[in-house]
């Protein structure tokens, strides 16, 4: 994928089965938002194919996907009524079906009485619940969330892990962009990691795990923790630490080593590598959380 | 789906233009003035009418003297004068506010003058000393004559009715020129009036960061066409709602509205230029439509949109220079260019086939481009609205724009 003279997208290739939740990650400009556009038939592609269920994106598959950009908005000057009912429209749903969906949604989301209220009326969290309504509205079969969290406040960001999760007990197939590892290992059955339009890692979180080898401990403790060669400290705090270790280091040998420099072992779990970790290894220690579309 | 949702963003885009209070503000701003004009002048008109009323009860004192011996004194009665006894100091007594009028009448009306004298009642009503001293002459010149026909024709106080002929048919005057003209009109009032909701209708998308949601749901051909579809509903009632005081002033209060006795009875709808008309008001729609739409597409703001709207409506008015060589001079070079040039088309193509000096051929011709060129500008809109409306907060650029075919 080119945009004049730059490539932003090179040899990628990957695919997501049916049913399940994949995760997109990447930083600022790995190309994220433009694979997911391109996807969608907004960029065309200079050369490669994308499709869903074996076909090359058009509107006609628009009744069957819920598309939360990354870049949000709705229509300011209308009733949040009357825009949900007109994207249910646009999704196929009846009229009827479409304010009755708005309206049972209207009320989960605590916003019943607002739905004869103006959108820009509204503020940017309950904009944001509206706009999740209308992703989901049509009970889409694919659900393309891109940055789903982004600007989202504590209570949305329960509410759309809500959502996401009953869509993926409907059989939904979830693609997120996200940049939060937590929602990822939550939520995500496989992962791509993205950098500079190419793939650096892809498959399942236990896979993509082992791609980047290391485990890692989590460990508290009393007392000041000794140098080691067998692993380095990727987090250190009051009484707690994270340990990298390293690949020939033994479990057991560290905690005998910990033990045996006086120090006091309150807490020892092992673990392997937190996607954050290698999110931070792939990308460098300057990779912003902030989304950033091409 | 395309036809069910192109029915639905036809719905949503006119439902909601129509439902906002600032439309019908901005809508019944004109009739409201209109009825107020309307109301002023029927006011005015009253008034008037028994202020003429009034004077024609009033009869005018005046004095006067007959050297062409011409004037019927029981006419100069009936009117109010009577031969001045004192000529010398008639003038003087008028000055002094002693007698309200004195004419003098020369030996020769057609060598001397008439010298009408008379206190100051205001600059209105001033006048009428010099209409009654003529009508003295005029009534008195009459029954000098004896015969009510023969003034008529001295004075040419008489009707005519011509007719005349194209291609072995009666032509028709100004009668057959009106109603085809009456496109120009709608043409100008449904363009002037929509032309900026034509250019925010695809930039509201990209301002409101709905372009994805939109892409990803609908065909933009299908959402382009449903606001130009949703802008002529929204034309036609604003057009409505300002004829209505018009023609309901036309029907009931024409002589209190002092209209124009214009009887449309007399007009003569004809066919063809009738259907050219039509034609071209839509290729022109459409055109102008497709053009706008597509600026709208490319440009990130309104702001930064109307500086490129500007020259695009200056074109539907530069005709308007050239209006007498296109109604007098139909072959000269520069009507034929602007006859064909398709910004100009719409315009002097409907003046002409108005005045009757666009030949089929020509007639055919300038549809056919404009249809064309108004698919072409919406071909173009589409596309710019599908890669245009995703640059968020940059003008588009086109070559970028046609480099990702689709």
């Amino acid at each position: 994928m080119q945009f004049g003279e730059n490539t932003v997208i090179d040899g990628l290739s990957f695919d997501v089965a049916r049913g399940e939740t994949f995760g997109f990650l990447g930083s600022n400009g790995s190309g994220k938002t433009t694979t997911i556009r391109a996807l969608l038939g907004i960029y065309r592609p200079t050369s490669g194919t994308l499709e869903i269920n074996g076909r090359v994106f058009s509107d006609d598959y628009g009744a069957r996907l819920g598309y939360l950009p990354e870049e949000r908005g709705l229509y300011k000057k209308e009733s949040v009524l009357d825009v949900m009912t007109y994207f249910g429209r646009l999704k196929g749903l009846s009229r009827a079906d479409s304010q009755r969906f708005s309206r049972d949604y209207l009320d989960r989301v605590d916003l019943a009485d607002k739905a004869d209220v103006r959108v820009d009326k509204l503020s940017g969290g309950q904009q944001q619940k509206i706009q999740l309504g209308v992703t989901i509205m049509n009970n889409p079969e694919l659900l393309i969330l891109d940055e789903p969290t982004k600007g989202f406040d504590p209570v949305n960001r329960r509410l759309l892990m809500d959502i996401i999760e009953d869509r993926k007990k409907a059989g939904a197939t979830v693609v997120m962009v996200t940049h939060q590892m937590e929602e990822v290992e939550r939520l995500c059955d496989r992962i791509i990691l993205l950098k500079d339009g190419r793939s650096e890692a892809y498959g399942t979180i236990d896979e993509v795990q082992n791609q980047f080898g290391g485990r890692t401990v989590r460990l508290k403790f009393s007392g000041t923790l000794p140098p080691s060669p067998n692993f380095r400290v990727v987090l250190a705090d009051t009484n707690y630490a994270e340990l990298a270790l390293d690949d020939s280091a033994d479990e057991a040998q560290v905690l005998r080593e910990l033990v045996h420099s006086g120090m006091l072992v309150r807490s020892f779990v092992a673990a392997k590598r937190s996607l954050d970790d290698i999110f931070i290894q792939v990308y460098g220690e300057n990779s912003t959380a902030e989304a950033a579309a091409i | 789906m395309a036809r069910h949702n192109l029915g639905t963003v036809v719905q949503f885009e006119f439902t909601r233009t129509i439902k906002k209070r600032r439309f019908w503000i901005a809508t019944l701003a004109i009739p409201a003035l209109l009825a107020i004009v309307f109301g002023l002048v029927f006011a005015s008109s009253s008034s008037t009418k028994s202020l003429s009323e009034a004077q024609k009860n009033d009869k005018l004192s005046f004095s006067y003297t007959d050297a062409s011996a011409l004037l019927d004194p029981a006419i100069a009665r009936a009117m109010g004068g009577q031969v001045e006894t004192d000529p010398g100091t008639a003038v003087e007594r008028v000055r002094e506010g002693r007698l309200n009028a004195y004419f003098s009448f020369p030996a020769s009306l057609t060598e001397g003058q008439v010298k009408v004298y008379g206190t100051d009642h205001g600059i209105f009503k001033n006048g009428t000393y010099e209409a009654v001293a003529r009508q003295l002459v005029v009534l008195s010149a009459r029954e000098k004559v004896g015969s009510a026909e023969l003034a008529a024709a001295v004075q040419g106080t008489f009707s005519t009715q011509a007719e005349t002929f194209k291609d072995g048919q009666v032509s028709g005057g100004l009668e057959t020129v009106v109603p085809p003209l009456l496109f120009l009109v709608l043409f100008y009032v449904v363009i002037i009036l929509l032309a900026n909701q034509m250019l925010a209708s695809t930039l509201e998308e990209k301002e409101n960061r709905v372009t994805e949601m939109i892409l990803t749901t609908l065909n933009p051909t299908t959402l382009v066409v449903g606001k130009v579809v949703s802008l002529f509903l929204v034309g036609t009632v604003q057009a409505v709602v300002f004829a209505a005081p018009m023609v309901l002033g036309y029907v009931f209060f024409r002589d209190q509205l002092a209209m124009p006795n214009f009887d449309i009875s007399h007009l003569q709808i004809q066919f063809w230029p009738m259907l050219v008309g039509a034609l071209l008001f839509i290729g022109g729609f459409i055109l102008f439509t497709g053009v706008l739409v597509a600026i709208g597409a490319v440009m990130p703001t309104a702001k930064d949109a109307s500086t490129v709207f500007a020259p695009v409506m200056i074109m539907m008015f530069i005709p308007f220079y050239i209006v007498t060589m296109v109604v007098s001079d139909p072959g000269n070079v520069i009507v034929q260019i602007f006859t064909f040039f398709p910004f100009t088309a719409p315009i002097t193509a409907m003046l002409r086939n108005g005045f009757g000096s666009l030949n089929a051929a020509s007639a055919a011709v300038v549809i056919a481009e404009l249809f064309a060129f108004g698919a072409l500008a919406l071909r173009l809109a589409v596309h710019l609205f599908r890669y245009g409306s995703i640059e968020y907060s940059r003008k588009l650029s086109l070559r970028t724009a046609f480099a990702r075919r689709r």
